[in-house]
Parts: structure tokens; C-alpha cells; sequence
């Protein structure tokens, strides 16, 4: 891991000596595509306009950092949106792949730790929930910026979902990504009739032993799955909402872990272990070891498909009570040296045109963040005809069945005490 | 004049490098482990994250399931190494090409080593899948469990793959050095091959044993990769368990991944030390006098 980080650093310090070493000839032939802020809102930090910020921007690298589990979402980023900013916007797009969101929240942080206030190595983050509460706290992140991105006029900065990531309001310091929306995965050749709420989840674990797990928190899918199985135990999400309270949280949980400690025995390896991550329990799934995957992208197993690695009978369902729902993010570390091309990235990242693409299945599959009442009828439907691909509910089904996420300190605490109370023995 | 001074000159980049990168690497972590976190805003001096992992449950079963690999990936190694160096000691026919296939597996990273044995061993793996081609097992679960397992099969294999023929390499290398005069001495003078062995080949080899077991060990015992890739997920190997703190979203969590660090650190250092004591002279861990 280490290791690649170095070699990715030296291929990024390659990369802009040798953008700084080509003769500037791009300046002349492009022409600044004639964007607009959105109005009333004051410009970003540094910049006294979007056409400073065009100006800014040529000829910057953007080390974009983002986890690198799907091959598929790689590609898109490196493929058509580093091809389009490079061509565009003379932005060179660099994808830096992590793990898990915490490693480039570490890296920026030892930054800070260092004093390297002005020439960061981070100069965009995908990011949304513990990350953001994380980063902003430590006033890590550059701001407000987003509402100023002549692209969020199609946001709906009204929808609640939208304007607060995990509980925590935006203010401009995040530009909206896509959309969310936990699946779970099967195949219909194995399972005739999957088990549709919780309860019957359970009991079908309880009846085929061996076949079911989910990746340990704090796993990013691996946690929601267990949020899903906390919000039936308790009652409903309902008794978790608003601020973290321990108090709370001690009277309420317990019934969670006796539920997941139930099923432990009936798990995969009779839940001695749990995968890692989600890359291995997709392994787990495509190989048959277990029956169920899961996903936090209900277009996600519809990509598996095309791409062969799950089988042509994979099928998605939701649970009646509802499956969590949520927004990602892409934000900018407060000593990103490239904040302008960073900007023109988040801001291409919005573009109706871009967001079209990342809801090609093919391509990613992602839900797209804008409003559909914002936008042109044109584009409306263009959006109306993205084919679904055969394992993805309809947008209706998937809109009926959505359940909030909880304030990320709740987060946090159900993955550490999931530790205790359920992992260990 | 020059001459006093060129052996410093020559080692001066090394060394700095090493005094820099980790000594300054330790230091950080030794100052981080006892709470001294300015970027949170603490600057007292505490031994808190010291008093909680040794209190927690979780540190100690790491702490034997390290030692545990540790040890087994050592001792096996070690004995399959020694076997290997006394087979390819002397020539017989196809003798070059197995010593170039023993020598083969030295460059492949232990990354690609663990998910080699991943493919191989896993209850979907390649052997599972021959299995189940043969008859053998009928579904994934009826395969031994290798990797993720409690015993850390799988973690071992992969050392005992890999470091084996690190040892026979250096085996070898000192019994060609020795040559094999004494032991024709010994042979002269009425021994049986098991006592030429035992009093004459082993003894030389004793030395080099010793100081390619400990970086055997060290490398086990702080290594992070494998473990993370094949190991279960609950006890898992102390660098996983700290790597885990490091990697929380909680900052609270650092002093406690650091004072991790500095334990598995401060445990190989004094492991080194005892060794090189041991191998130089069998007083020196007494009371050090030359």
C-alpha cells in the first residue's frame, strides 16, 4: 500500500514536471466555455470569478483521491472525465485509489501535522459521513465553494438529503456526487423467492447455514447492512434520529448485537470470521460460497452483470420496511495547491452531461444527484431513458423504500461497539 | 587522516537515511503513543494508551496469535531450509536447475504471495474446485478452512513459502564457504553421519541459523500485509490490530495504534539485540564483559 502511494507520488511529481515543461501552446487554441455561477452567491475563497477560477485551473493536476474498489468506477474517472477536463479545461486528472476514506483523511491531516498549509498532495477527496465530520471538524477542507459551481443551479440545495451529508450540514464545502441507495444482491437461480423484510432475512439465514454474511464494519457496506439490522431491532430508524446520545444508544443497541449474535452462529464460517470488505464478499458471492451480496449502489450488481463477473440470473430487492439512502460527495483539502482545477473537476462532475454518463450502467451505474424539475426537457429525458439493466429496480420502487441515514457519531459507535458486542467471541 | 574517516563517509548516506526515515519515524510514534497529539490540541504526556491496550482482551490474543506465527513460520522454514541447503549441498544431476527453481520465488513480493495462496487454499479456490471436480466435497464449505482460519494456516504457509528458501540460500551460501574438509576429518577419525552432523555441520551452520531465523521472526512478527489479506478478521495479527487504530475515524485512536507500533518495535529491537549478543559471545547477556 505504502509502497504504491510512493510510486503513485513519483509518477504525480513526474506528471507535472513534464506538464510544466510543455510550451503553454493549449492557451491560445482553447476557448473558455462560456459558464455562469449560479447568481447571488458569493465566489470561493481566492477567486473573484468563475472565469479566475477557468484562468487558474489550465494546466493544473488534480490528484484525485477516491476508494479504488470497483474497476468499473476507475475507469469512468480515469477514462472519460480525466479525458474530458484535460481536453476542456487543460485540467490533468490524476486518480489516487484508497482503500477507505480515512487514508487520505490521515494523509491531509499529517499534512497539517507537518505545516504543509500551502502545497498538499490531496487536491480532491470523494468523500461523504464520517470522512466529511471528520475533515471538517479539523477545518481540513476548503469552503464554501460548491453553491457557487455554475453546474449546482441543477441541485436542489432545498432537499434535506442533499444539503445535509450524514446530519451535518454542506455550507459549500462539498459538491454533490451522485446518490445512494443500499441493495441487497441475489441470484435467481439459487433463491426462487428472496426474503423481502428483515424478519424473513433472518429466518432464511437461520434455515441455510453457512450461506450468508456481510463484510465487517466498519466496512462501509458491512455497516449499513448492520444499520439495517440496529433500525429493525430497535423499533425503527425513528429511535435513533437526531444527535448521538450515549444514554440512548446503551438502551437501545443491545437488542441489535442479541440479533446479530443470534445469526452468528448460521453465517459463513459459522461467523468466526467475516470478509474484510466489500471487494471480498463480492468474491465470496461470485464464487458461491455465499448466496447474498449487498451493495450501497443499486445499479451496482446490473454492472457485474454486463461486465460477467455475477451470473446473467443476479437479481436486487429492497426491504419492505426500506433500505438507507443517501449523497456522496467530492470536496477540496484546505492546502490543495490546485483548488481551481479541483473546482472545475467538482464542477464537471455536476454537469448534466457528466451525470448522464455516470448513470450509464455500463459506466457506473451511479444515481445522479441533480434535480430532475431543474433541468432542461432535453436533458430530462435523457435521464428518463438510462437504461436500468437487468438486476436494478425501477427509480419509483427504489424512492418508496428510503430510509435516512443516522448522524454519523452513530455511526461510528454501532462500528466500534460491533466490535465488542459482536466480533469478538 | 582520510582513511579514519572513509569508512564513516561511505556508510553516511545509508545511515542518515536510516536514522532520518526510522529512527525519526520512532520518535514520532513514541511521541504520538503517549498523547502528545498538538494537532488535537493535547500536549500532556499520558501512558493512558499504554494502560488500555494492555488492559484490552483484543491486544493480548493478538499479541499470542503473533507470537504463534511467528514462531511456527520460523521453525518450520527454518527445518525445511536447513533440509534444502544439506540436499543441494552436493551436485547430482538436474542440480543447477532445482537450485535456480529453490531460488525462484526470492523476488515475488508477499503480497502477490498471499493472494497467490488465496486462489490456491480458499474454500472457492483452485484446490477446493479440483476437490469438488473429484468428488471429494460437494459444496465450498466442505473444504478445510486454510485461509481466515483461527490457527493462521494460511498466514503461515504463505511465510514458510516465502522465507524458506531465504534461509536455504544462506545456508548454502556458508556451507560452500566452510567447505566440507572438517567433516572429512571427522569422517577419518571414525564418526557416522549422524554425529559428522550433529558435532561438525551443525555447529558451523549454528551462526547463520541464528541470524536468519531472527529477521525471519522480526519480519513475521511486524509484517502487515499478509496477515491483512489472509488472516481472520477476529484475533487479528498486532500490525493489522494497530494498522486498524491508525486507520480509525476516531483521532483518539492514535496514541493507542502508536503505542502499538512502539511495542512491536521495542520487542523485535530487544529480540535483535539479545541474538547478536548471543551469536558474538555467549557471555554478553550475563553481565557484558568482554
Amino acid at each position: 500500500m505504502k509502497k504504491r502511494n510512493l510510486i503513485l507520488l513519483w509518477l504525480t511529481a513526474v506528471l507535472i514536471l513534464l506538464a510544466a515543461c510543455q510550451p503553454t501552446e493549449q492557451e491560445d487554441t482553447i476557448n473558455l466555455p462560456a459558464e455562469s455561477p449560479a447568481p447571488g452567491v458569493e465566489p470561493p475563497p481566492g477567486f473573484a470569478d468563475w472565469d479566475a477560477v477557468l484562468q487558474a485551473a489550465q494546466g493544473q493536476t488534480v490528484n484525485f483521491y477516491m476508494w479504488g474498489g470497483s474497476d468499473l468506477i476507475n475507469g469512468w474517472v480515469t477514462g472519460y472525465v480525466a479525458d474530458a477536463v484535460q481536453e476542456r479545461y487543460g485540467v490533468t486528472l490524476n486518480m489516487v485509489p484508497v482503500a477507505d476514506g480515512p487514508e487520505y483523511v490521515n494523509k491531509v491531516l499529517g499534512e497539517q501535522q507537518a505545516g504543509r498549509d500551502e502545497d498538499g498532495s490531496v487536491d480532491l477527496v470523494w468523500v461523504n459521513g464520517e470522512n466529511y465530520r471528520t475533515m471538517r471538524q479539523a477545518e481540513l477542507l476548503y469552503g464554501p465553494f460548491s453553491e457557487y459551481l455554475p453546474n449546482s443551479i441543477y441541485v436542489n440545495w432545498n432537499d434535506p438529503s442533499v444539503a445535509n451529508d450524514f446530519g451535518l450540514s454542506v455550507d459549500g464545502y462539498e459538491a454533490p456526487y451522485g446518490k445512494a441507495q443500499f441493495v441487497m444482491i441475489y441470484d435467481s437461480a439459487k433463491i426462487e423467492n428472496p426474503p423481502t423484510t428483515v424478519d424473513e432475512l433472518l429466518a432464511w439465514i437461520q434455515a441455510n447455514p453457512g450461506l450468508f454474511t456481510y463484510p465487517a464494519p466498519p466496512d462501509f457496506t458491512g455497516s449499513a447492512f448492520v444499520r439495517h439490522i440496529c433500525y429493525h431491532a430497535v423499533g425503527g430508524y425513528e429511535n435513533l434520529l437526531g444527535e448521538f446520545d450515549q444514554a440512548l444508544f446503551d438502551a437501545q443497541l443491545p437488542a441489535c448485537w442479541d440479533v446479530l449474535n443470534q445469526i452468528e452462529p448460521f453465517l459463513w464460517r459459522e461467523g468466526q470470521t467475516y470478509p474484510e470488505s466489500h471487494t471480498r464478499h463480492q468474491e465470496l458471492f461470485a464464487n458461491g460460497e455465499v448466496y447474498f451480496d449487498m451493495a450501497y449502489n443499486p445499479a451496482e450488481a446490473s454492472s457485474l452483470v454486463e461486465n460477467g463477473r455475477y451470473p446473467e440470473t443476479t437479481r436486487t430487492f429492497v426491504f419492505d420496511e426500506g433500505t438507507i439512502a443517501n449523497t456522496h460527495y467530492v470536496a477540496i483539502p484546505y492546502n490543495s495547491p490546485n483548488k481551481a482545477a479541483a473546482m472545475v473537476v467538482a464542477n464537471f462532475l455536476l454537469s448534466p452531461e457528466a451525470q448522464l454518463s455516470k448513470a450509464q450502467p455500463e459506466n457506473w451505474g451511479d444515481l445522479p444527484v441533480l434535480d430532475p424539475a431543474l433541468l432542461g426537457a432535453e436533458d430530462q429525458a435523457a435521464f428518463n431513458a438510462i437504461p436500468r439493466g437487468v438486476a436494478t429496480l425501477s427509480t419509483e420502487e427504489l424512492a418508496a423504500n428510503r430510509l435516512p441515514e443516522l448522524q454519523a457519531p452513530w455511526l461510528t459507535a454501532i462500528e466500534q461497539a460491533w466490535e465488542t458486542a459482536v466480533l469478538q467471541p | 587522516m582520510p582513511t579514519r574517516l572513509r569508512p564513516y563517509l561511505l556508510l553516511a548516506p545509508t545511515l542518515a537515511v536510516i536514522l532520518l526515515l526510522f529512527g525519526g519515524g520512532v520518535l514520532l510514534a513514541l511521541m504520538q503513543s503517549v498523547g502528545y497529539l498538538p494537532f488535537l490540541g493535547r500536549t500532556e504526556i499520558t501512558l493512558d494508551a499504554y494502560r488500555a491496550i494492555l488492559q484490552q482482551a483484543a491486544f493480548s490474543q493478538s499479541f499470542f496469535l503473533t507470537l504463534w506465527v511467528a514462531l511456527a513460520s520460523t521453525a518450520v522454514s527454518t527445518l525445511l531450509a536447513l533440509v534444502c541447503a544439506l540436499a543441494l549441498r552436493r551436485p547430482f544431476r538436474g542440480h543447477r536447475l532445482i537450485t535456480f527453481i529453490f531460488q525462484l520465488n526470492i523476488p515475488i513480493p508477499h503480497l502477490v504471495g498471499a493472494v497467490g495462496i488465496l486462489f490456491l487454499f480458499s474454500q472457492s479456490g483452485f484446490l477446493a474446485r479440483l476437490a469438488n471436480l473429484a468428488g471429494l466435497i460437494s459444496q465450498p464449505a466442505d473444504f478445510p478452512a486454510i485461509v481466515f482460519d483461527p490457527w493462521a494456516i494460511g498466514i503461515i504457509l504463505e511465510y514458510v513459502w516465502k522465507t524458506t528458501c531465504f534461509t536455504g540460500l544462506i545456508l548454502l551460501a556458508t556451507l560452500q564457504g566452510v567447505g566440507n574438509d572438517l567433516e572429512t576429518a571427522a569422517q577419518n577419525l571414525g564418526a557416522n553421519r549422524w554425529q559428522r552432523f550433529r558435532y561438525v555441520t551443525l555447529p558451523l551452520l549454528t551462526p547463520s541459523m541464528v541470524s536468519a531465523s531472527v529477521l525471519v521472526f522480526a519480519f513475521t512478527f511486524g509484517a502487515f500485509e499478509v496477515p491483512l489479506v489472509l488472516g481472520q478478521r477476529f484475533p487479528s495479527m498486532l500490525p493489522v490490530l494497530a494498522y486498524r487504530s491508525y486507520v480509525d475515524i476516531d483521532l483518539n485512536a492514535r496514541p493507542e495504534a502508536m503505542a502499538m507500533n512502539v511495542i512491536i518495535t521495542l520487542l523485535i529491537g530487544v529480540l535483535i539485540f539479545l541474538s547478536t549478543c548471543a551469536s558474538r559471545t555467549k557471555r554478553c547477556a550475563v553481565n557484558g564483559e568482554r
